[in-house]
């Protein structure tokens, strides 16, 4: 728990000094580790995520809706082939009530809409009808935090932002990136500083 | 093992606390530091990893940080749980009360802006009226910013500008505006508003951080121990003379119950969390000002703009990009007369890309007009001074305990028409200027994030010469108990616009100057 001079100056001095003086000394560098680091694999490269939240028409108006906000583009996933819609129903199935109200409401509100307008599911309306209903429903959102009062024009933002995130953030997208960007330098897409937990507090 | 007693005991180690470590432990006395939070390793705890690796996906996991704006699910880990540390606030007032404990503090993460108040915020009440004047002026503390500046290597251009103090700047070397940056500036000095760039502190190594800058200085003299994960609890007092000697901290893995000694007590966990220990620990309040006076930095008025001529990817070289900093200039004379009182600065960054909320469009016909408008974009944003109102407080929440058992925070705070006119003025002056140059704008909100989100919270514990009216005098000393110190930004009377840190560091080297002077004239 004291944090004393040596050890603090040692966390921060950079791990190569420590690495030299072991080296002279032929020993295992202390902060080695005596096990190699295997490498492991993506569950979404093995696997596809079960929708578990939505029924059967919300969800496929969910994928829909995906279809028509994020299609396949230049050599980058749409939005169904990068899974956004099934993780969407993961996403809104472990969130706070208010964003799985917002979301159930507004994709039955697009199915009775469908049927009104068409009598059919908003999931088989062909892109000329389901632009109908949709487009007056996206609006501009000058604020982050300003999200539309009503509450059909809020959902379609929100899904709208979330179908995109889900794709860009996908692995089929940083496949596709890297394949595009094979040789340019830097971290590619998508890569960033992570913080693991620190230190958690002490469960036994 | 028999218990130190130890000369100073310092609550806290970001930089108003580092600081104090820093010169006290110089000073010959011997300190111990007790830090909330745990040791952050930068190799152990820091790595890369592709978004799609996150568990959710770079959403961030639902509900965990509600309050904190700033977070995303690479950096989630660096912020206090509010569900181990919460506060309340009334649904109508939302305050985003945004914590790090670590040792360090907030002090490895702030975005290094590095300003001098001016006697504009010191002496505020002779010019607008409102509140109180600091006991202090900038006369006072210019000598520790000077300090400060070179500890942090503070670089900025001098402007000579009154309400914008010019610093003891390292050299800097600006690169050369871009064009939207030239047209904005001769808009601007049209109307009278001097455009700057911005100052920021370089440090070492990127960081500029109590624990490279301050504690390992303070470590090296061997007058300094540290205690990590140590949540204090309550500050003991002697009964016999009223001081106080010492804590009561909580070990945070064990929730072990332990108290240590110390000759003064110095309060530096951050505005909020110093004024919670000293309202639970019912002290130094005879002024009834403690909790009261809670400011912050307005933020989230913004206008973004596409400058026409820079889209499709037509943009010639050197059209766009750069950035340019406008201090405040707005009040800056007692015959200007506006529907509010104080001012904002501006930031003003050249380059950026449209939002996919600028455009009633989706599918393939949203990919296009992004990819148009793709680095086209100028966005100007603000960062607001919050006037000190007495309603604003903190109070203790019995009801509620952290996962220490140690009662929380209430927060009562809600913006007056001052920073709702403000905000609006921000607003119609940034579109008024774009527009002005030339350019389109896509997007114009006077709306303020909630109050907190700037991490700026000040005041709580106001200086000042009358201890009728303030918790501290203008050595950040308590009027009620003359060895406890309050070296946070708890103290300050006004908030400015301007980023607080340089004034909390300067203010602590001051204070703790003066304390080690009290300590070796026996005073204290």
């Amino acid at each position: 728990m004291k944090v004393k001079r040596r050890r603090f100056i040692q966390t921060l001095a950079a791990a190569p000094a420590i690495s030299a003086v072991a080296q002279q000394r032929g020993a295992t560098p202390p902060n080695a580790s005596p096990a190699p680091k295997l490498a492991t694999t993506d569950p979404d490269a093995e696997a596809e995520t079960t929708p578990r939240f939505f029924n059967a028409a919300q969800f496929a108006a969910l994928r829909k809706l995906g279809s028509l906000f994020m299609p396949p583009r230049k050599g980058r996933p749409g939005a169904l082939d990068a899974r956004a819609p099934e993780f969407v129903d993961f996403l809104v199935g472990v969130s706070p009530a208010e964003r799985k109200l917002l979301y159930r409401n507004g994709l039955d509100a697009l199915n009775a809409r469908a049927h009104t307008k068409f009598a059919k599911f908003f999931a088989d309306l062909d892109d000329a009808q389901a632009d109908a209903i949709l487009r007056p429903l996206v609006v501009t959102i000058a604020w982050v935090l300003d999200r539309p009062t009503d509450p059909l024009e809020h959902f379609v933002a929100q899904a709208h932002d979330d179908l995109r995130t889900a794709t860009v953030n996908s692995l089929e997208w940083a496949n596709a990136a890297a394949a595009q960007d094979a040789g340019r330098r830097g971290r590619g897409s998508g890569v960033d500083l992570f913080i693991r937990p620190i230190d958690p507090v002490y469960r036994g | 093992m028999a218990q130190k007693e130890h000369d100073v005991l310092i609550v806290g180690s970001g930089h108003a606390g580092g600081m104090a470590a820093n010169i006290l432990t110089g000073k010959g006395l011997s300190c111990l530091v007790l830090e909330a939070g745990p040791e952050m390793d930068y190799q152990r705890d820091r790595t890369t990893k592709a978004v799609h690796e996150l568990p959710y996906r770079g959403f961030n996991q639902p509900g965990r940080l509600p309050h904190v704006i700033q977070a995303n699910e690479f950096n989630a880990n660096q912020w206090v749980d509010e569900h181990e540390v919460p506060y309340t606030h009334d649904a109508d007032a939302q305050y985003n009360w945004v914590r790090v404990r670590l040792v360090g503090g907030r002090s490895h993460f702030w975005a290094r802006q590095s300003f001098r108040l001016s006697d504009y915020e010191f002496k505020a009440a002779d010019i607008d009226g409102s509140g109180e004047n600091w006991p202090i002026s900038l006369a006072d503390v210019a000598p520790y910013y000077s300090r400060v500046e070179a500890i942090f290597k503070v670089g900025g251009r001098k402007e000579g500008w009154p309400q914008f103090p010019d610093g003891d700047f390292v050299e800097t070397t600006y690169p050369p505006d871009s064009e939207t940056i030239k047209k904005f500036t001769e808009v601007a000095n049209r109307r009278g508003i001097g455009v700057s760039k911005m100052r920021a502190a370089q440090g070492q190594n990127g960081l500029a951080s109590s624990i490279n800058l301050l504690l390992p200085d303070a470590l090296a003299t061997g007058k300094l121990d540290i205690v990590s994960n140590a949540i204090v609890r309550q500050l003991r007092v002697d009964k016999n003379t009223g001081l106080v000697n010492g804590v009561h901290f909580v070990d945070r893995h064990s929730r072990r119950e332990m108290e240590v000694k110390a000759k003064v007590v110095v309060l530096a966990a951050g505005s909020l969390e110093s004024t919670r220990l000293l309202l639970n620990s019912g002290l130094a309040n005879s002024s009834g000002a403690m909790g009261h006076y809670l400011m912050d930095q307005l933020y989230g008025v913004s206008v973004v703009a596409s400058v026409p001529e820079a889209r499709d990817g037509k943009a010639p070289r050197g059209l766009m990009g750069g950035s340019a900093f406008v201090p405040r200039f707005r009040n800056l004379k007692k015959t200007e007369k506006n529907n509010f009182i104080k001012g904002y600065c501006l930031n003003i960054s050249s380059g950026g890309s449209a939002s996919p909320h600028f455009f009633t469009a989706y599918g393939e016909e949203l990919e296009r007009k992004l990819e148009s408008y793709a680095g086209s974009c100028v966005t100007g944003s603000i960062y607001g001074e919050r006037v000190a109102r007495f309603e604003n407080h903190v109070r203790i929440n019995k009801d509620v305990v952290d996962a220490w058992g140690i009662p929380v925070l209430h927060i009562d705070y809600r913006n007056s028409d001052n920073e709702r006119n403000l905000a609006k003025d921000a607003a119609n002056t940034l579109d008024e200027l774009f527009r002005e140059v030339g350019w389109e704008i896509l997007s114009k909100t006077d709306r303020c994030f909630p109050p907190g989100r700037s991490i700026h919270e000040q005041g709580t514990c106001r200086m000042g010469d009358n201890p009728k009216t303030s918790v501290l005098n203008r050595w950040n000393q308590s009027h009620d108990i003359k060895n406890l110190f309050v070296v946070d930004a708890a103290a300050f009377v006004t908030c400015g616009w301007q980023n607080p840190t340089m004034t909390i560091l300067a203010l602590s080297m001051r204070a703790s100057e003066h304390l080690a002077e009290q300590i070796r004239q026996g005073i204290v």
